[in-house]
């Protein structure tokens, strides 16, 4: 498995990368980066200076009016040296078919990719791998992990994203109650249900907005159990400023074996008190209402 | 050119008949299994068989939502399924597992193979790519804009289908988890807990920053296209889908039957002028039970299309009789009783043949023939004098006193 995590800045690429197999990051159809094109270049020479991956990710939905970017962005992402793109409208496909890059994406399903026959039949249309949806039991992913070896890539820690809408919620309602609020490239809001406690995590782009887990996803535990078979595991660093943390995290992913799992789990949470889940892998969604 | 279809949903048998009776090209439906909307009734196969003979006598089409998102375990039976469903003559399936499309092929040939709005469509470049799997038509995404959905149409050959009416997920299709992390109940398999529409305080940090006395909602106002219709059809848009799986007969007969008229107009006459949209835009407010606005039709969708207060406003009319027979002898019409009305009340009867038609309840029977003053007992038979003749599956409304 490469263990890789997301640059969302610059200034963590050199401490950070030493401890990981390469970097995903993005600038355009995606959320929460915030480097410019030249700093992305830069990474990119970076990380193959040092033999390492790097990934570009557009995760977002584009609109027929974003095809043009859609294009000069792929034009540019064919300019530098990426070893793979994680995308999720299929319109990607269609367009970097035509830049023979099929075989550097990378589907990431979101919350749709729940599924091996699904999965299968998107690496049939000629793509490099699939990233599945988070809502999978350990169980679900074990099968799918086992039934796709070599194909599969999977978010081992970080927040969930929950929901994503081309609404923008933050304005609009700042707007409706007339305050006039400075939010703009801000991490540092978050929701919380009326009838509930946690805080989950929004952010507002030019694209939309994202309701994130108020968790933190981990899976020290579970990692040995897949590490043969899965192509991909990803630190998500979106809402964690504190680079030594996700050293550690990356440290400590690449240091398990298939014993010292939940030590290192244990040791992890002791060391570094928080709100850590294992999120949906041993807790089931019911189909509906009961 | 082939005339641009009205899809219309219905949660069971008797909606999905209402719909065809009032008028719409097809009608989308789920099964038991592998549908969203799983508090729709939904049909058992005897249903949908009865459905498919139903329709075709209509010339109507039915497609099933086979639109969960799958696990592994969920795919369970799929395949005798779909054979069952071309057995019985289903003309499509709305899918979300691109999967299932080669399934489909293989199983179930004559059945089309419809791209669920799941897949938030919204580029010619990912209907393009949609196109080369296999899909026969593809659902367009309701964050598309008018002018994007004409430039799509203008790239792309496969057929493609607009929402026009009806409920709006907040988010993208599909792209919304909350109900699985506030109630555990999946809201890609049909367990959406609406948590969109419920109430959020706003930190930034451990400081509050939103309005205790208007709280954050994601809800957003019901989407409402008629002033776009005119275009959709000049667009080559292949059909009009209305929203409402869960919705009742009254309002899937009076919004099915609005843009029915509508459509045959601008078809007939070229154009809709302006005062007739503003009629048929009172007709669609008669069955509307929240504000509706037309969503990212116009472009981006506002303060003004969130609902951050009550979400029910602006009901119009209730309905408060279906007719289930008429003696035309005697001018009595058989009513099923929906909502209260009482003797003296001016009311309006509507139905796939009759537009507005006023009357006064004046002379009303129990079954035991004792009259009755105020209709309260909601299912209750009771019978009604009508001055004018009326048929079944008619509907009767009052207007609202709010």
């Amino acid at each position: 498995m490469e263990l890789l995590f997301t640059l969302r800045r610059l200034e963590p690429l050199e401490k950070l990368l030493p401890f990981a197999d390469g970097i995903v990051t993005g600038r355009y159809f995606t959320t929460g980066y915030h480097l410019s094109l030249d700093e992305i270049r830069q990474a990119s020479r970076f990380c193959k200076t040092f033999h390492k991956k790097f990934y570009i990710v557009m995760d977002d939905f584009i609109s027929e009016d974003e095809k043009m970017l859609m294009y000069d962005y792929l034009d540019f992402i064919d300019s530098i040296d990426v070893d793979g793109i994680f995308f999720h409208d299929l319109g990607v496909y269609n367009a970097a078919k035509s830049y023979g890059m099929l075989s550097k994406l990378i589907y990431d399903g979101k919350t749709v990719l729940c599924n091996s026959l699904d999965s299968a039949f998107l690496l049939d249309q000629g793509i490099d791998s699939v990233m599945f949806s988070r809502e999978l039991t350990f169980e679900e992913v074990k099968e799918i992990v086992k039934n796709l070896s070599g194909r599969v890539n999977m978010q081992i820690f970080g927040h969930l994203r929950m929901s994503y809408s081309k609404r923008n919620f933050l304005s609009n309602y700042f707007r409706q109650i007339g305050k006039d609020y400075d939010f703009k490239g801000k991490e540092t809001l978050s929701l919380v249900e009326e009838q509930r406690e946690y805080k989950m995590p929004i952010v507002e782009d030019e694209d939309g907005t994202y309701i994130y887990t108020d968790y933190v996803f981990e899976m020290f535990s579970e990692i040995s159990e897949l590490k043969n078979d899965l192509k991909r595991g990803i630190v998500d660093t979106l809402f964690i400023e504190d680079d030594a943390l996700i050293a550690q995290v990356l440290r400590d992913y690449k240091r398990v074996s298939a014993t010292n799992g939940k030590f290192i789990r244990d040791s992890f949470l002791h060391n570094h008190p928080g709100n850590y889940s294992s999120g949906y892998l041993y807790q089931k969604t019911n189909i509906s209402k009961e | 050119m082939n005339k641009i279809e009205l899809l219309a949903p219905a949660k069971d048998l008797e909606k999905a008949k209402i719909a065809i009776m009032y008028g719409a090209d097809a009608v989308y439906v789920g099964g038991k299994f592998y549908s969203l909307r799983s508090r729709a009734s939904n049909f058992s196969l005897e249903d949908l068989k009865e459905l498919s003979a139903f329709a075709k006598k209509y010339g109507a089409r039915v497609f099933v939502t086979v639109n969960i998102v799958f696990h592994d375990d969920d795919y369970y039976g799929i395949r005798e399924y779909l054979r069952y469903l071309e057995k019985i003559g289903i003309d499509a399936v709305i899918i979300s597992s691109l999967a299932l499309i080669p399934v489909v092929r293989q199983e179930a040939p004559h059945i089309e193979c419809h791209i669920s709005t799941q897949l938030s469509s919204l580029n010619s470049s990912a209907v393009r790519t949609l196109k080369e799997f296999g899909a026969d038509r593809i659902v367009l995404a309701r964050e598309a804009s008018m002018a994007q959905i004409e430039q799509i149409a203008r790239k792309v050959s496969v057929p493609l289908e607009v929402f026009i009416h009806g409920g709006m997920c907040s988010n993208y299709s599909g792209r919304c988890v909350l109900s699985n992390r506030m109630t555990l109940r999946d809201a890609n398999r049909g367990g959406c807990a609406h948590s969109c529409r419920w109430k959020y305080r706003l930190y930034d940090k451990d400081t509050e920053i939103s309005d205790p006395e208007c709280l954050l909602s994601m809800s957003s106002k019901d989407l409402r296209a008629s002033a776009y219709v005119e275009r959709m059809i000049h667009s080559n848009i292949a059909s009009l889908k209305i929203e409402g799986r869960m919705k009742s007969e009254y309002y899937i007969g009076q919004v099915v039957k609005t843009y029915r008229k509508m459509i045959d107009e601008i078809y007939e006459k070229g154009r809709l002028p302006k005062e007739r949209l503003d009629y048929y835009d009172n007709e669609l407010s008669k069955a509307e039970n929240r504000p509706s606005d037309d969503g990212f039709l116009s472009g981006d969708c506002d303060n003004t299309k969130h609902l951050y207060g009550v979400n029910g406003a602006g009901v119009t009319h209730d309905y408060v009789a279906f007719i289930h027979d008429f003696d035309a002898r005697r001018n009595i019409a058989f009513v099923e009783v929906k909502n209260v009305f009482a003797k003296g009340d001016e009311l309006e009867v509507f139905g796939p043949k009759i537009d507005n038609l006023h009357f006064k309840a004046e002379v009303m029977f129990d079954q035991n023939y004792d009259p009755v003053e105020l209709a309260n007992k909601p299912t209750q038979l009771l019978m009604l004098r009508m001055p004018f003749a009326v048929e079944k599956g008619d509907m009767i409304r009052k207007a609202a006193v709010r």
